[in-house]
């Protein structure tokens, strides 16, 4: 095997698939890119501390801000706590692993990949717009460097590694739970982070269909968000549509964090628990309709306006509820002020200085004068540093005993509190007295009166910086020689402080059971935890001895890599004129990519690749649905979304355009009802095909599959030969740009959605032959089929959308 | 602090009002979490309370429905304020339809309009990457400089020539983005002559930071003449 190459420590972190090694990979991977963030904005922090300052030209300073956001927001708050959700979860629900441990693996290594791509985007020209990524800048025409397409081959890297990574803890958390684990029964944190998952599955959707018609739009001279009509508009809509849950997706881990640190730490349950997660449930709904309050100086009307500022402003009251519910957690409590707590407390406290701060930005009429300022600033760091940042340190400071087996020195974490919440406040309060000051200028001159406010930022963002350094250097010294922590040095409740410390290969001995008294039966019967009992201290910092080897897959890392391959090629080509439309990829990469992923894929499916399989509660509606399942009706459900923003893309580029070419006269309703035809005559072959493999025969099952096949391949026939006749007749003229432009998208995504369902029968048809699926065992057909109809169903959407109407 | 325009007085008034319920509701939940954490610290003596949770089984479960619903009711009652007052004031900076433009008042060419109490023309505002042009019915056109008449309501189209920029007049509070294919609406009353500083909102490119213009605001008789005598 491939693998023996590397000696058995390497071996361990590249190709390992267990749930604890990968999240310690997720964390550190986390804390690397928040220490190159954080580096990228004390520099900005000393271009900006006095006026006419030049130490960070404007080009450069420009990409640092943009680059600085990027990574904070995506490479590091989401990975730093799904590292901890990794680790902790599985352990928390009592599961062995997560349901797809292999799977899990590739989240991580297209979550690494990605963020070397961003990080390389410094070569290139890295992306220098803002975070936002506003629309029409991002054209070709006014951004020609190589830099924002690997910035945006990041991005799709990073979505798709999160796609992933929620379909695989949505399986794991619904399915996978201790016996007797109820849903409310799990602790808060599992809660947060089933919350989270859920915003990630409907807002990334969308945010990869807008990053993939960047894409486009660059590499091939569409014109989505670089048209007049509407493009600057189309992109604010699609991204703050993911934007404003974003901010959500890496807030409530945090929140969830610190409603079980503060319980443990006070020793008193957390109160009104029940009603804290019925208010994280409320505001992931809300933040799905408060997207507008980013655009309310675009003009979109004072009614839309005042709608938004209402749902914006609603959406404080569930945070309400959770601040309140922490604080009253405090009455008549026995509040242990250690590290972990003091981060907590915290946090909390800064939370609610960023959402009060955060109503004064839901008012329109302050927005209009705050819009684009420091204030936005400020308040945005208090919620995402102060909140997810110091919530999630709180975390670090937790779970690093359970995780190293070992404790840090607590007085140097109790000053790194001090020195990170005094520095914090240097560096951000300051910045709501800023509220004229626009963000992201390189400088400012002297006659503004800016200029004691910025340096008293830049000094407090040196304290806040510097104070960091005593957490990695108490973190990395105590890892090798701190005093061995014993399995529950806090006192804790919650299912991992049962196992020892650190938590050995296979998790649990027995998987513990809830009884309906809510009290814990652990493997011999007894309430007693088996763990804890034999935890052997030779063992204490020594994971390897217990790490389970027999996991191992070499794919994941593989096929990420392919992936990142393939990106960069499409990426960093050259243009060879000024008109996107002759951009060039660079070939030789894509082709890489291109086999390494053929072959990966091939590995992938031939491995033989075993996890425990335990007896495993499963509650309505998913009583009778196993795993595979359910990951691909959570899949198809994100695919819905992502469907949803091409077709609602269309629709606005479409009611935005002054004139659309009548029905008839660029698109033959002929060929668009033949196609119909074929894809649903298809829809009917997957069936019989179903259905012979169910009654076991393999004669019908293969001819079901070919015909399948075949008919996909019509359906692509036909396409490619409308396809070929538009081209040739110069369909991306000026003049019908915006009907080309969204039928070849839309059509194009469909189409490569159907090539991908052909190589699944290919798939299928070669197991057939070898006599699978015919015995009992066609879940695989049961899966293609649902997929194969999803895709169907959308083309049933497009036809009436192009040809018909 | 100084009278400028309309629209700080208005966004001054405002912002004092969420400053005050802010400081108000920061100081009762800060002295709240700091008296909780002092008086229940934990000591020596002191012991675990009785439903500290424990390693073994679920924690039992704690709180009231009703505190959670006192404390929703309040804040609904304190956001309803702000948003009453937020609505109040946006009515006024951003109706649907701006109020009647008197910049263009006293002078010869707009007498008719004056006496008929009609609507001056609008005044266009086109942002470039990286400068801002205006442009009056006139067809003069000014480079980073916009001349104003005090105390007359001027109103903007705000539009952009290439990319997504936000045109903000920093002393008057108010701003508006400026999109490629929009026109976005804007209208003050200038109270104070002098100069006063429009830039860019919206990062637009190396160059952004020097997207600088000048609001003159002069006095009516200057601005008269100026306009005449402008081509």
């Amino acid at each position: 095997m491939s693998q023996e190459i590397f000696p058995p420590r390497i071996r361990r972190w590249l190709f390992t698939t267990n749930h604890k090694e990968v999240g310690i990979l997720y964390l550190v991977t986390s804390l690397f890119f928040f220490i190159a963030a954080g580096l990228l904005a004390l520099t900005m922090r000393t271009q900006l501390s006095v006026p006419n300052n030049n130490v960070l030209n404007e080009g450069l300073y420009n990409q640092f801000v943009t680059v600085h956001g990027l990574l904070m927001i995506f490479w590091v708050l989401s990975p730093f706590a799904f590292g901890f959700a990794n680790y902790i979860i599985p352990l928390q629900i009592g599961a062995r692993d997560l349901a797809f441990p292999r799977l899990n693996a590739m989240s991580y290594w297209f979550y690494l990949f990605s963020g070397v791509a961003i990080i390389m985007s410094f070569i290139f020209g890295a992306p220098d717009l803002g975070w936002t990524l506003y629309s029409p800048q991002t054209s070709f025409q006014f951004t020609p460097t190589i830099g924002l397409n690997v910035g945006a081959a990041a991005l799709i890297l990073i979505t798709v590694s999160i796609t992933m990574s929620s379909v695989n803890f949505l399986v794991t958390m619904f399915k996978m739970r201790a016996p007797g684990m109820k849903l409310r029964n799990m602790p808060v944190f599992p809660w947060a982070i089933l919350v989270t998952i859920f915003m990630m599955l409907y807002a990334f959707p969308s945010f990869l269909a807008a990053v993939l018609l960047l894409y486009v739009d660059r590499s091939f001279g569409t014109f989505y968000f670089s048209s007049i009509q509407g493009g600057a508009l189309l992109w604010d809509n699609v991204f703050w549509f993911f934007g404003h849950p974003e901010v959500y997706i890496v807030l409530f881990p945090a929140i969830g964090l610190i409603a079980d640190v503060i319980p443990t730490f006070t020793r008193r349950p957390l109160y009104g628990s029940k009603y804290v997660i019925a208010s994280m449930i409320a505001a992931a709904i809300i933040s799905f309709i408060v997207w507008g309050h980013h655009m309310f100086v675009t003009g979109i009307g004072l009614t839309s306006t005042k709608l938004y500022t209402v749902t914006t402003i609603a959406v404080s009251l569930p945070f309400d509820v959770m601040v309140i519910a922490m604080i009253e957690t405090l009455i008549k409590a026995r509040i242990k002020l250690k590290a972990a707590a003091l981060f907590a407390l915290g946090a909390i406290a800064l939370f609610v200085i960023g959402g009060i701060t955060g109503v004064y930005l839901a008012s329109v009429a302050l927005d209009h004068a705050l819009r684009g300022t420091y204030f936005v600033v400020a308040h945005f760091h208090y919620i995402m540093v102060g909140g997810s940042i110091m919530g999630l340190i709180a975390g670090l400071y937790y779970w690093f005993p359970k995780i190293t087996g070992r404790m840090y020195n607590e007085a140097i974490a109790r000053i790194h509190f001090v020195i990170s919440f005094i520095g914090f406040n240097i560096l951000y309060f300051p910045m709501f007295l800023l509220l004229d000051m626009p963000r992201r200028i390189q400088t400012y001159a002297p006659d503004t009166g800016w200029g004691s406010l910025n340096s008293l930022a830049t000094l407090g963002g040196f304290i806040f910086g510097g104070a960091q350094i005593l957490l990695f250097l108490n973190l990395f010294l105590s890892q090798r020689r701190g005093p061995p922590s014993g399995p529950n040095p806090w006192d804790g409740w919650t299912l991992e402080w049962s196992l020892p410390s650190p938590v050995p290969g296979h998790d649990f001995d027995t998987i513990p059971t809830i009884a309906e008294d809510g009290t814990y039966r652990f493997g011999n019967g007894s309430s007693y935890p088996n763990g804890s009992a034999r935890l052997d201290d030779s063992k204490v910092g020594n994971g390897l001895a217990y790490s389970h080897l027999e996991g191992m897959s070499p794919w994941p890392i593989v096929m990420a890599f392919a992936a990142f391959l393939f990106f960069l090629g499409l990426s960093i080509g050259q243009p060879t004129s000024p008109t996107p439309v002759s951009y060039k990829p660079f070939w030789p990469l894509i082709a890489d990519g291109s086999i390494l992923g053929v072959i990966s894929l091939y590995g992938y499916s031939r491995e033989r690749f075993s996890v425990h399989e335990e007896t495993r509660v499963e509650s309505w509606p998913f009583r009778e649905v196993p795993n595979v399942k359910l990951g691909i009706w959570t899949f198809l459900g994100a695919e819905v979304i992502f469907f949803g923003v091409l077709i609602g893309a269309y629709f606005f580029v479409r009611t935005n355009s002054a004139t659309w070419p009548a029905v008839g006269e660029l698109f033959s309703i002929r060929n668009g009802f033949a196609m119909t035809l074929v894809l649903l005559t298809s829809s009917l072959t997957a069936i019989m095909a179903l259905a012979s493999a169910k009654i076991g025969s393999r004669r019908g099952l293969i001819a079901g599959l070919l015909a399948t096949f075949g008919l996909g391949a019509s359906f692509l026939y036909i396409k490619a030969t409308e396809w070929i006749e538009l081209g040739t007749h110069g369909v991306f003229s000026v003049a019908n740009g915006l009907p080309a432009t969204s039928y070849f998208i839309t059509t194009g995504t469909h189409g490569v959605h159907v090539v991908a369902g052909m190589c699944m029968t290919v798939y299928l048809l070669a197991n057939t032959l070898k006599g699978r699926y015919t015995k009992g065992d066609h879940d695989a057909i049961e899966h293609f089929g649902l997929y194969w109809h999803f895709v169907d169903i959308v083309w049933v959407f497009l036809f009436p959308l192009f040809y018909l109407i | 602090m100084a009278v400028v325009s309309n629209t700080q007085v208005i966004f001054d008034n405002l912002y004092g009002i969420f400053t005050d319920l802010a400081i108000v509701v920061g100081v009762i939940v800060f002295a709240l979490m700091g008296y909780l954490i002092i008086r229940y610290r934990a000591t020596r003596s002191s012991s675990d309370p009785e439903d500290t949770p424990r390693l073994g089984r679920i924690p039992t479960s704690r709180g009231h429905g009703r505190n959670v619903l006192i404390t929703v009711t309040l804040s609904t009652f304190l956001l309803a304020v702000l948003i009453i007052t937020s609505f109040a004031a946006v009515d006024t900076l951003f109706p649907n339809n701006p109020p009647n433009a008197t910049w263009c008042y006293g002078i010869a060419a707009y007498n008719q309009t004056q006496v008929a109490g009609q609507s001056c023309p609008r005044l266009d505002v086109t942002g470039h990457q990286f400068y801002w042009v205006f442009r009056y019915p006139n067809n003069h056109t000014d480079l980073n400089l916009f001349r104003v008449p005090a105390n007359s309501t001027v109103v903007l189209d705000v539009t952009s020539a290439d990319v997504f920029h936000d045109f903000g007049i920093i002393q008057f509070k108010i701003k508006t983005d400026a999109i490629q294919g929009r026109t976005n609406t804007i209208w003050f009353i200038p109270y104070k002559t002098g100069n006063y500083t429009i830039q860019c909102f919206e990062l637009c490119g190396t160059g952004h930071v020097g997207m600088i213009a000048t609001l003159d605001v002069m006095p009516v008789p200057d601005f008269q003449l100026w306009y005449t005598s402008a081509k």
